[in-house]
């Protein structure tokens, strides 16, 4: 038998029966973990890592297991996500099989059957899961790496911290989360701190909890997704859990309702209900109410699950042995002969890991209320297919169907690293059918258009792995509801892709990340003779990395573009240690920035074609700002049906409902925020030029006339057009560059402005340090809108806008000038515009644009208008 | 003094009228267009032939940078050589109009032309209507603003010359939008691809006067060359015949086609063609 026990040391599972587990979909749960930077995700992973059996429970809670890079380990942040395949058995009771119809069950006997069949050594009951988990950073600037994760599971795993409560990046993880309709379950964590540090007493613990719980039900209900169903967490229903990762001891009100349930003659559902909220038990009575009228009665949570929980941890630290093993012998702890000896935390440790252990409360949320692939998929389907959604592949993917036959449809969603320098694992998820090691598949990368022979391969799959944090292991095939990962497929994809086999298979959409590149810097080796090594390098980085971009200036700089600083720093770090192997030299970090019109054009604009024969004529003006926002998150889309969009943008942002029906295109990339719209009346032949005009816009929106970067919020209208009355003189080389030319000369002529990207920062600082938290930001053209101090804490919170231009160096700043007190944590937040007219000397704006064209290698000056403007 | 704007004719260098060829002699600069159509013999014969040195003149060089063949017009000779006749199919009015504006006195020195050779497929030239150009179809772009040019001839019982495609130096559009300039391989348009894209768009068509079944169709090659080639028949019938090498044009009858030109053309019939006149 094929067992791992061999190589990692005692595991409580071989590879065979995670193998056959895998075609159990109803006992799958894929599942991330995510939460704001330092809440304790990964802490808490190594608690199911220690059930599983990965590693020992001593080490557990200090270990981070999915940390598998060494300076994620130095810093104690994670950078990349990290996924791992566990095994548990977890016996459900009657109550919690919940509503599965007969067909439902008769297919899961039959797979188990099948299951149990096809290795009689392997030991699969109905009580035996699968848990595909996904552990990712917390850090904002590695975002996109949440948003990788997500896409290929399921479910999420919340976890806030009960002091800090949920910060800006547990809004920004579930909002992701729920996007992509994901279910989340919420843990509260680091209770322990509670209890140790700031010795809240049962109410007030309470409180906090309660505090956590809704603002996260705020957030669920905000960006509320009607097809995920109810979402909002209850600790009554089991979707709460709360502990310690680091002392590894977590509970839902179910383990207590269960206890009390017993004493009381409740059954457990009833009793969950008591638990919680405003129900006091009155002992005179011997009854439950309600009310609590002569105010003497004690909250039945505070009565039966934090006060015993205080007491205990009162007694553990004050060393009051008489009352531990009390307590102990009450709820069932037995210790070990040399755990007795145990003092303190170690003690507190043990004894609340034996009496409500971590791993336990976790993978009950996990198997009771995250779904499995097969419902989960049900309703994921629409958001992720492109194509019809009644198509074999589409049909395929909504009952996550692994029969013999089924149509293949496998997601990558992110590439790793593997010890082979240079080459990667195709990580991802399969959605429908089996991926097979030596199956012949269409691989297709994100641009693959349907018909089309660009963007696909046509290849045989080398291997197919498992992965499990630091290790990896071959299997034969991976069915659907699974994570797995591919060799080979990484000289095909850069960084993410879809593997199907119908031939009429669409691809899975793309996935929208909340970041942006916004911070670059051009990287030369040092020694001018490594240039081909950087080159190399720089592919390596940009496919390891789902949000990097790697690639070259018309100058011949070399760019790496990345979210943040840190993400830059990691990026660099990464290029030059792993995948280059020499140093390099770094510039300057840059900025991105954005060109805009501020006012709408004057006068209608001319270009003619080159032969002369056709002219263009175009206005500019600025779109409002809340629709630049909307388009950006997609609210409004090329892809939406035109009437109806039409009807949304008159009543939302004041459109001409004709207008906004003839939008010809969005761009740049076919999806950005500046729109190309027609306005012309009875013009023949019209849309024979529409495809060159619309090539001409997206050029154009891609480098703008001022400093060639991308244009953002300019709506271009096309008032009239004069063509040659033959097809072949108004062909692509003659209207395209005339479109771009007449673009630039509207943008140029209609109050041309330059916006910068500013960043949200959330400072937490003690509040004695904030003066000089505010000395540093306005240094830096930054200031602070709200601050806000953490109940009970001296702690206050500060968020200030700062432009990102000024941002290097700031974290660096702030630590210095607060004596390591203050904590920020920059977001990109906005584009915002920068003073003066971008063609007129003497302004912010102009000389930005000077700046950058410099730096560009471009001609000092800004082109004169008549390079693009004709006169009639 | 003068620019000359001089027709070269459909063959090759031996085609020039005498005026041409006296006034390319006496110009102190003489520059070749050769972007909208192609002669048959490399430039360098035509250097040889005439005795001058000939600078070639992109389509960039006359649309976008003509004040460098200008450059000088108004005190020396400038030829501008054309294939064919310069004001025929291919024009060149905006040269001459920026040659008017800088004051410099143009003369054109006329030759034969495609749409005066098409005659020679035997139907009568008065009865054609408007020329019209077959662009080459993309994936994303089929104009059939042609076929509506040509269902307006037909409905007034006239032929349409169908001129066919030429990309020479067309650049590449992918890598234009990312800011460098990358040439195409030259691409000419034959009979057959022509017919293909009708028969392509034609279901769509609704128009009464469409191309029918038995509508007579011309495909001609190298007009005006020593082995020009001449087929008539039905559309579908011309689809697979070969013609040779370029340059193709391609004629679509009125369904009215008179006695005397049924007569000429039925030299041209393609074997076994089920043509019959109504």
């Amino acid at each position: 038998m094929n067992d791992i026990m061999a190589v990692h040391g005692t595991v409580n599972f071989t590879v065979d029966q995670m193998r056959a587990i895998m075609d159990l979909k109803h006992n799958i749960r894929s599942m991330s973990v995510i939460a704001h930077v330092d809440h304790g995700k990964t802490t808490l992973t190594d608690s199911l890592v220690q059930k599983a059996g990965i590693i020992s429970s001593k080490a557990a809670g200090g270990a981070r297991y999915t940390d598998t890079r060494a300076d994620e380990a130095e810093r104690g942040i994670t950078i990349k996500s990290t996924g791992i395949s566990m095994f548990f058995d977890y016996a459900m009771k009657a109550s919690e099989v919940g509503t599965f119809t007969d067909a439902e069950k008769q297919e899961m006997t039959d797979q188990m059957a099948a299951a149990q069949e096809a290795d009689k050594n392997v030991k699969i009951t109905e009580n035996s899961y699968l848990i595909n988990l996904i552990d990712s950073p917390g850090h904002v600037d590695f975002s996109s790496e949440v948003t990788a994760a997500l896409r290929v599971t399921d479910g999420a795993l919340v976890v806030v911290d009960t002091i800090d409560g949920v910060c800006v990046q547990t809004e920004t993880v579930l909002r992701q989360a729920i996007s992509e309709r994901v279910k989340p379950v919420l843990m509260v964590n680091k209770v322990d701190r509670a209890l140790l540090e700031l010795k809240l007493p049962a109410e007030e613990l309470y409180q906090a909890f309660c505090r956590s719980i809704e603002s996260v039900n705020v957030i669920v209900a905000t960006y509320n997704d009607e097809a995920l169903g109810d979402v909002q967490v209850d600790p009554r229903k089991g979707t709460v859990a709360f502990g310690s990762g680091l002392h590894q001891w977590a509970f839902t009100l179910k383990k207590f309702a269960e206890t009390y349930g017993a004493k009381f003659g409740v059954p457990t559902e009833k009793m969950m209900d008591k638990l919680w909220g405003d129900w006091y038990y009155d002992p005179a009575g011997k009854k439950w109410t309600s009310a609590n009228k002569s105010g003497n009665l004690e909250r039945a949570f505070c009565q039966f699950i934090a006060t015993p929980l205080t007491t205990m941890f009162e007694a553990i630290m004050n060393e009051k042995h008489g009352k531990v093993n009390k307590m102990l012998k009450a709820v069932g702890v037995e210790l070990k002969t040399e755990e007795k000896e145990l003092t303190g935390k170690a003690l507190l440790k043990r004894v609340m890991q034996k009496w409500l252990p971590a791993g336990d409360a976790v993978l009950e949320m996990i198997v009771l209320h995250l779904p499995s692939p097969v419902k989960a998929q049900g309703y994921r389907v629409d958001t992720l297919y492109e194509g019809p959604l009644d198509d074999a592949t589409a049909t395929a993917i909504r009952t996550c169907d692994t029969s013999d036959g089924a149509p293949l449809c496998m997601y990558i969603s992110k590439m790793v690293p593997t010890s082979d320098k240079g080459r990667f694992y195709a990580f991802g998820r399969v959605f429908s059918g089996k991926i097979a090691t030596g199956q012949k598949v269409r691989i297709m990368g994100p641009n693959y258009v349907p018909g089309k022979k660009t963007d696909i391969w046509i290849k045989n799959i080398q291997r197919t792995v498992i992965m499990m944090g630091k290790y990896t292991e071959q299997v034969a095939d991976v069915p659907a509801g699974n994570t797995c990962a591919l060799v080979g497929v990484d000289q095909y994809l850069l960084k993410s892709g879809t593997i199907c086999t119908a031939e009429d298979a669409h691809t899975i959409k793309t996935m929208k990340f909340s970041v942006s590149p916004v911070v670059r810097c051009a990287v030369e080796p040092k020694n001018s003779a490594d240039l081909p090594k950087l080159v190399e390098g720089m592919k390596r980085l940009a496919k390891s990395d789902p949000m990097v971009l790697c690639y070259t200036e018309e100058s011949g700089e070399h760019i790496i573009a990345a979210s943040g600083e840190l993400h830059l720093e990691i990026c660099l770090q990464d290029l030059q240690k792993d995948f280059m192997g020499t140093e390099v030299k770094v510039s300057d970090p840059v900025v991105s920035f954005r060109e805009t019109v501020t006012e709408k054009s004057a006068t209608t604009l001319l270009s003619k074609s080159p032969n002369k024969h056709n002219r263009l004529f175009v206005e500019a003006e600025p779109l409002s700002n809340e629709l630049t926002l909307a388009i950006d998150d997609g609210e409004i889309s090329p892809q939406a049906d035109q009437k109806l969009q039409g009807r949304k943008m008159a009543d939302e942002y004041g459109w001409d409902v004709s207008e906004a029906r003839k939008i010809w295109a969005f761009g740049p990339d076919g999806t950005g925020p500046n729109l190309f719209v027609d306005t012309t009346k009875g013009v023949n032949y019209l849309l024979e030029i529409k495809e060159s005009v619309v090539g001409g816009f997206a050029w154009g929106c891609q480098n703008g006339p001022l400093c060639e970067e991308q244009m953002r919020g300019c709506r271009f209208n096309l008032m009239d057009v004069v063509l040659h009355a033959d097809a072949i003189h108004r062909g692509m080389g003659q209207i395209m560059p005339t479109a771009r030319r007449v673009c630039f000369a509207s943008l140029m002529t209609s109050g041309p402005g330059l916006l910068e990207p500013v960043y949200l920062v959330n400072i937490s600082v003690p509040q004695d340090a904030m003066g000089n938290v505010y000395g540093v930001l306005t240094k830096r053209r930054g200031h602070v809108f709200t601050e806000e101090q953490k109940p009970g804490t001296p702690q206050m919170t500060l968020l200030a806008y700062l432009p990102v231009m000024e941002s290097f160096g700031f974290t660096a700043d702030l630590r210095s000038n607060t004596g390591g007190k203050a904590f920020p944590q920059c977001s990109f937040d906005h584009w915002e515009p920068m003073s003066g007219n971008a063609c007129e000397e003497g302004c912010k704006a102009n000389e930005t644009v000077l700046a950058v064209r410099k730096r560009k290698g471009l001609a000092a000056e800004i082109p004169p208008l008549d390079r693009y403007l004709d006169k009639l | 003094m003068v620019l000359y704007i001089i027709g070269l004719g459909l063959f090759d260098h031996k085609d020039i009228t005498l005026r041409g060829l006296e006034a390319v002699k006496s110009s102190n600069r003489v520059y070749l267009e050769n972007y909208t159509s192609i002669l048959h013999c490399p430039h360098e014969q035509l250097e040889e032939a005439y005795g001058k040195s000939i600078e070639l003149a992109t389509r960039t060089d006359v649309e976008s940078e003509s004040d460098k063949i200008l450059e000088g017009a108004d005190v020396e000779d400038v030829s501008f050589l054309v294939v064919g006749d310069p004001v025929c199919a291919t024009t060149h009015t905006d040269l001459m109009i920026r040659a008017r504006e800088k004051g410099i006195k143009t003369r054109v020195i006329h030759n034969a032309s495609v749409m005066g050779a098409a005659g020679s497929s035997g139907l009568h030239l008065y009865n054609f209507g408007s020329t019209v150009s077959i662009p080459f179809f993309t994936s994303g772009w089929k104009p059939q603003s042609f076929l509506d040019k040509l269902e307006f001839n037909r409905r007034g019982d006239m032929h349409t010359l169908c001129l066919l495609d030429i990309k020479v130096r067309e650049p590449d559009f992918e890598a234009m939008t990312k800011g460098k300039t990358v040439y195409l391989p030259p691409r000419y348009m034959t009979v057959n691809q022509a017919v293909e894209q009708i028969i392509e768009v034609l279901p769509t068509r609704e128009s009464e006067y469409k191309i029918k079944e038995g509508t007579l169709c011309v495909g001609m090659a190298r007009l005006g060359h020593d082995d020009q080639c001449i087929k008539a028949g039905t559309l579908e019938e011309l689809r697979g015949e070969d013609f040779g090498g370029q340059l193709h044009c391609f004629i679509v009858c009125a369904e009215e086609v008179h006695e005397l030109e049924v007569e000429a053309v039925e030299e041209f019939f393609v074997e076994g063609s089920v043509w019959k006149k109504k």
